[in-house]
């Protein structure tokens, strides 16, 4: 693994943090405050490659390496990290088992459209009484002549309210001795494909997270993602991709709180000089700065194991594990240093503070994460 | 020919814009001092056609000496023919100095003729000097005027300068000075200028552009939105200055990119800077180095901007830019 | 087929320059580069002759080793040929000896060109003096501070304004122009030309050697001018702060200060008005 970013990553970085200051920073605190996804944004991400940034140049992709996406997605979240996740969730979670497991007529038909952002895509998972527990969903899947008709409730989907396709884990065997779950390609237009309301959440307003309700939704049989009972398979492997991602956002919005602190230390006067000259605040900023380069470290080692076709699962929940509590840590400590501003709508880092919080929870739960490190190490090490 | 023994520091004579800008006689008068230094002779350089106006003016302001042509093919300005002019009658007298006006035509020209004549040229020079050693010490900004260079040509002549209108002070006139003027033919063999000028007119819907303008408006996100932001333009009106903006501002549509001011923009000048609703990212602050004296308007005391001007004014920049309006349209005369 | 060269300069980033508080001068060699904005802009134009035209588009940069950046960049906005010119004889080279490295490359890279694009000037020096001497040496058609370009077979037709005068100028092919910042906003960078950037032929390195330049030549017909100190400029601010209302900071402003502005508008402006008026 190479410690200095390479000219490629250098360049990536400034053409995305320039896109990103430009585009997202004036609309960013706005598009919170109103919990409005940014359309005419989006529209120009599009062109620029944003929503295939690991898709095959022979279906119009960017074909990056994991680093460079890892960075994209970093320096979207560091501006704005609502639309972060709509990039991260489409490429890390709905494009990737594209990739992985579609047959090769499912990529010639799909992989195009997502590679344009012609269609948006979302992951969805979880349920009311499936979240950590990813095998206990309820939404069933039953064939009968050439469709699997679809019934169920998804919750908590990122890009919901906007997806033109979502991957839907369901049961396609309901015998409670030999539980089977498998993914299913299903287009907004399918009929039976609904969109609850969207969320109001504390963080990441921006993005449109909305349940879907599955009713009689006729799928046909082409659209299985790979095998019947494939489920936990796909799921697994797509989790771990996506905590790639994750973790990059997490760590765009650790930046982008610390950047602000940083500055805000240097401008904020307070016994008439400067509050970055103290030493309480420089201890603050040494903390998130080491925690912010390790975190990074991590991350792209998690990146370059994944390009080396290496198992990157345990790397990859570590990198999301630590990222997100960076992040957490990063970002309320930018509120300290801002005192009573920093919890005034007036700056952004109450807004990093409350998107870093959920970094901590979907994909993986903090705890599901130690679970997933702990059961790899403790099957590597066999005292 | 006659040539000169006496040392000589030529100043071109740009009069194009004379009402606007009066560099060439600011040039004059720093001509005359360093003259004084080197013990040389200030001469002026006037081509055009009907030009005695400029002959008497320039004599007026300090020039010992005056190259004058006029010819009814140099009615409108030429960077070819000029060059050529120029060249000639350089490599056949010598000067140890041109001075030539920051104009965009002096800033164009002046490259080109010390290409011609292989020697040095600084840009834009806000400071002019001799140095112990007898050379001509250039003083030119750099990195939007956050940085000055001190520059020399060591070993070539004639040293050359562009500077900017506005550095020097001119000498009062005085009619009954008395200059050496030599009326000289256009040389025979002027060549054809490759440049056509197909059509040009005096701009009316600009006076200036922002680089020059003295007096500027800029305003940040801080307006709150597109028509307050447009409220600058009355301001800017009523001062004969220039609107300019933040990145943030720009990219979301309130002002064109032209109106950009900062690293990835303009670099200004102004003498007077109003700054409404900006907080004084770097990325903007880079192009305000020479900003003379600045007047910032926000509501947070604590922007970079608020702190890097002379006049911090706290309180809503919208509402202050109403009322400054209001209040000059009541004051100024015209 | 058009051919154009795009001549294009790394510049320090403002935002990362590192300053050596005790001099006060600038770490050039620890600052973090990026493509010139109005090299920018120059390129954005030729980029849009390409998209009409059929057109190839080479890029030329000189600088250290890192200055290739700004050739990928090029690159994956849509130029077709890089080449850095990089020589530790040439560091430090001014306007004069920067013309005379570029045309050297021209001629030797690229003999057939039609048209040369320059930015009209770089953020750092900002000296605009390259792309008129560029023109000097390779004895060619100029204008600088173009704003708008247009194409008719070998014809080329700009629109400037200088000095308060718009100009509409023609020139014959091959020409050259500084494009202005005021047109040919930049496009964003495609993340797909981003990657393919890093691929393929890659980037020309060009010695002095290479360019039949050497030292004592360089000496000669190099550089003229020589910097003998930079320094920061040190400006002392009163920062006078005013507060309370609009009505009362702005007549507070205007008393205190009508007669630097009457000045600089070059207009006299009333001072102490009474209310009732």
């Amino acid at each position: 693994m190479q410690f200095n970013p390479c000219m490629k990553h250098k360049l990536i970085r400034n053409s995305v943090r320039h896109f990103a200051e430009t585009e997202l920073a004036p609309i960013a605190a706005e598009i919170d405050r109103d919990a409005t996804f940014p359309l005419d944004v989006i529209e120009k991400m599009k062109t620029l490659n944003y929503f295939g940034l690991q898709v095959p140049k022979e279906f119009g992709g960017a074909a990056m390496d994991s680093i460079s996406a890892a960075i994209v997605m970093e320096e979207i979240s560091r501006v704005c990290a609502a639309v972060g996740l709509c990039v991260t969730v489409h490429n890390g979670v709905a494009v990737y088992p594209f990739i992985r497991f579609a047959t090769p007529e499912q990529k010639k038909h799909y992989l195009p459209k997502l590679a344009s952002g012609e269609i948006i895509g979302a992951f969805s998972l979880t349920e009311a009484n499936a979240g950590s527990d990813a095998g206990s969903v309820e939404t069933t899947a039953v064939k009968k002549n050439q469709e699997y008709i679809l019934n169920g409730t998804k919750i908590f989907v990122t890009n919901g309210g906007v997806c033109d396709l979502a991957l839907i884990f369901a049961l396609t065997n309901t015998d409670q001795t030999r539980l089977q779950s498998s993914v299913f390609i299903v287009e907004s237009g399918f009929p039976g494909f609904l969109r609850g309301e969207l969320e109001d959440l504390c963080g990441m307003r921006a993005n449109p997270v909305s349940s879907l309700f599955l009713e009689d939704c006729r799928v046909p049989e082409k659209n299985l993602l790979g095998k019947l009972g494939d489920g936990m398979k796909i799921g697994m492997t797509t989790l771990d991709n996506g905590r790639i991602g994750v973790a990059a956002q997490a760590l765009g919005i650790a930046q982008g709180a610390f950047e602000a602190a940083v500055k805000y230390a240097k401008e904020r006067q307070q016994f008439k000089k400067p509050i970055a000259s103290l030493q309480t605040i420089q201890n603050y900023i040494a903390d998130m700065a080491t925690g912010i380069a390790a975190a990074r470290l991590l991350l792209y080692h998690a990146c370059s194991l994944k390009d080396e076709g290496a198992p990157f699962g345990c790397e990859a929940a570590m990198a999301k594990l630590y990222c997100s509590q960076v992040a957490s840590k990063v970002t309320s400590l930018a509120v300290q240093i801002h005192g009573g501003y920093g919890y005034s709508k007036e700056y952004d880092v109450e807004r990093y503070f409350r998107d870093a919080k959920v970094t901590e929870i979907y994909e993986g739960t903090s705890e599901i994460q130690r679970l997933v490190i702990a059961r790899s190490v403790l099957s590597q090490w066999t005292f | 020919m006659m040539k000169s023994k006496k040392k000589s520091i030529w100043v071109f004579g740009d009069y194009r814009n004379y009402y606007q800008n009066r560099v060439t006689l600011q040039l004059l008068s720093k001509a005359v001092d360093l003259a004084q230094t080197i013990k040389a002779e200030v001469c002026a350089l006037v081509f055009g056609h009907e030009i005695d106006e400029w002959i008497m003016e320039y004599t007026a302001h300090g020039a010992d000496r005056i190259l004058a042509i006029d010819d009814p093919a140099l009615k409108s300005y030429s960077t070819e023919k000029y060059l050529a002019i120029i060249e000639n009658l350089a490599k056949e007298r010598d000067p140890e100095i041109i001075l030539i006006g920051a104009t965009d035509f002096g800033r164009e020209f002046a490259p080109r003729l010390a290409k011609r004549l292989k020697t040095g040229l600084s840009a834009d020079c806000v400071g002019l000097d001799i140095t112990d050693d007898g050379l001509l010490l250039q003083i030119a900004p750099s990195f939007g005027g956050n940085m000055l260079a001190e520059i020399v040509t060591e070993l070539h002549r004639p040293q050359m300068v562009t500077v900017r209108p506005g550095t020097f002070k001119e000498i009062p006139h005085n009619y009954t000075r008395k200059a050496l003027v030599e009326r000289l033919p256009l040389m025979k063999k002027l060549p054809k200028s490759r440049v056509r000028l197909i059509e040009y007119e005096r701009s009316v819907e600009k006076e200036h552009t922002i680089e020059n303008a003295s007096v500027i408006v800029c305003g940040g996100r801080g307006m709150g939105n597109r028509d307050k932001f447009k409220k600058l333009h009355d301001l800017a009106r009523l001062l004969g200055g220039d609107v300019g903006a933040t990145r943030p501002v720009v990219y979301s549509g309130w002002a064109d990119h032209g109106a950009l001011v900062g690293q990835a923009g303009k670099h200004i000048k102004p003498k007077i800077l109003f700054s409404f609703g900006i907080s004084g990212a770097i990325q903007h602050t880079a192009g305000l180095g020479e900003a003379d004296f600045i007047i910032a308007i926000n509501k947070n005391p604590q922007a970079t901007m608020m702190k890097m001007a002379d006049v911090a004014i706290i309180a809503d920049a919208s509402d202050v830019l109403k009322t400054l309006i209001k209040e000059l349209k009541k004051r100024i005369r015209e | 087929m058009l051919n154009l060269v795009v001549c294009l300069k790394q510049v320090p980033m403002v935002t990362e320059l590192p300053w050596d508080a005790k001099t006060g001068t600038l770490r050039r060699d620890l600052a973090a580069g990026m493509m010139n904005p109005a090299c920018k802009h120059a390129l954005e134009a030729a980029l849009q002759i390409k998209e009409k035209f059929s057109a190839h588009i080479t890029v030329i940069t000189m600088g250290p080793p890192a200055a290739e950046e700004v050739l990928r960049e090029a690159l994956a906005l849509g130029a077709d040929r890089a080449i850095l010119i990089c020589d530790k004889l040439l560091a430090g080279a001014d306007t004069y000896a920067t013309s005379l490295v570029l045309t050297a490359a021209i001629k030797k890279e690229c003999p057939k060109f039609d048209l040369i694009l320059c930015g009209a000037y770089t953020a750092d020096s900002e000296t605009a003096q390259v792309g008129p001497q560029l023109a000097e040496e390779l004895d060619l058609p100029a204008a600088a501070y173009v704003e708008k370009l247009e194409i008719h077979g070998r014809t080329l037709r700009v629109r400037r304004m200088v000095d308060n005068f718009r100009e509409t100028l023609e020139m014959e092919f091959p020409a050259l122009v500084t494009v202005s910042m005021e047109n040919y906003r930049p496009r964003y960078t495609e993340l797909m030309g981003l990657e393919n950037a890093f691929g393929g032929d890659g980037v020309i390195v060009l010695g002095a050697a290479a360019l039949g330049i050497n030292a004592s030549l360089f000496k000669n017909k190099g550089s003229r001018t020589k910097v003998r100190k930079v320094f920061l400029r040190k400006t002392q601010k009163e920062n006078v702060i005013l507060q309370g209302t609009a009505s009362a900071v702005v007549t507070e402003f205007l008393n205190k200060y009508q007669r630097k502005i009457s000045t600089a508008i070059g207009k006299s402006i009333e001072g102490k008005l009474n209310d009732e008026e």
